[in-house]
């Protein structure tokens, strides 16, 4: 698979990964890789934060419309 | 700020809000039904208006004080609110032996703001009127009928706290609306038995209030809504560990 937003470009890059929002084949150039945090349990105990955190990979447009 | 002392804050905070918005629906009711007349003695004025419709509007003003407490601070302390409750988590190897008394120490200070916040908001009449919204056991009722009410009612809402929220088989997301409804229906049932207090701090709050502000005096009756709620939390949480086992 194709890099989307690359082929758009008229460019022609390997996606290395798929956005978990829209599904676009992305490459390492169009994607942001996040940690996500976990939290687990809750009423009627505090919820308590996992220790490791969770990846998330999106493309930049998704990102960009999240942090809006 | 610790952990602890920040979740005991949240505690104080969930039963604050249960504390005004509770009691406070039942002081207001006998406010508000002051100087109607009365069917019979069984009456002290909650249901001098409406009948059993009075205790539906003190149960769910209940209801929704618990359900909002409970979305509201239920990921950050637990939202007991409750020292029966935290009891039973307790006894059951839930809840940490060095967290039981700040919790409880939280219910009871957010119980007491509660009802003299209450009171400051509602005027004195609040206090010589409606008690604060303290329990008792209604006229009629012996000592032991009303512990024996605390303790069925108690067991219930423990019964129910365990299957819709501990039981991590339950479904998710719904044990704040189904606990503060299933709260709003018992006091419908033994609000006119025993004041329907299912919880030490509930009671404590008006209780304190109404001794500092010139109220009435009932302290004599709270160790029916100290043992009361506390025998039938505990009995829930065992029964229902037991009966869901594997």
């Amino acid at each position: 698979m194709k890099c989307y937003i690359c082929k758009e470009q008229g460019k022609d890059i390997d996606a290395v990964a798929i956005c978990i929002v829209c599904g676009m084949g992305i490459c390492m150039e169009h994607l942001v890789r996040e940690e996500t945090e976990l939290w687990e349990g809750g009423y009627p105990f505090p919820a308590k934060k996992l220790k490791k955190t969770i990846p998330r990979i999106v493309c930049v447009i998704c990102h960009e419309a999240m942090e809006e | 700020m610790t952990d602890l002392v920040r979740r005991s804050l949240a505690e104080l905070v969930g039963t604050f809000i249960l504390v005004f918005f509770g009691p406070g629906a039942a002081a207001i009711t006998l406010m508000i039904a002051s100087g109607a007349a009365k069917p019979n003695e069984f009456n002290i004025g909650i249901g001098a208006l409406g009948g059993l419709g009075d205790w539906l509007a003190i149960g769910l003003a209940f209801a929704f004080a618990i359900t909002a407490a409970i979305y509201a601070v239920g990921k950050i302390s637990g939202c007991h609110i409750n020292p029966a409750v935290t009891i039973a988590l307790w006894a059951t190897k839930r809840f940490p032996t060095n967290e039981v008394l700040p919790y409880i120490l939280a219910q009871l200070v957010g119980a007491a703001l509660g009802s003299l916040a209450f009171a400051a908001a509602a005027g004195m009449d609040a206090v010589t009127i409606g008690g604060l919204g303290a329990t008792a056991p209604f006229p009629g009722i012996s000592y032991g009928q009303a512990m024996l009410a605390e303790i069925i009612g108690t067991f219930l809402l423990m019964f129910v706290i365990m299957g819709i929220a501990v039981d991590s088989r339950a479904p998710q997301q719904f044990a704040g609306l189904i606990i503060g409804l299933t709260v709003g229906g018992i006091i419908i049932t033994i609000g006119n038995i025993s004041g329907s207090s299912l919880n030490p701090a509930r009671t404590f709050g008006p209780y304190l209030g109404d001794f500092l502000l010139g109220g009435i005096n009932l302290w004599s009756f709270f160790p029916i809504y100290v043992i009361g709620p506390i025998v039938g939390a505990v009995l829930a949480a065992f029964l229902y560990d037991y009966l869901a086992k594997e």
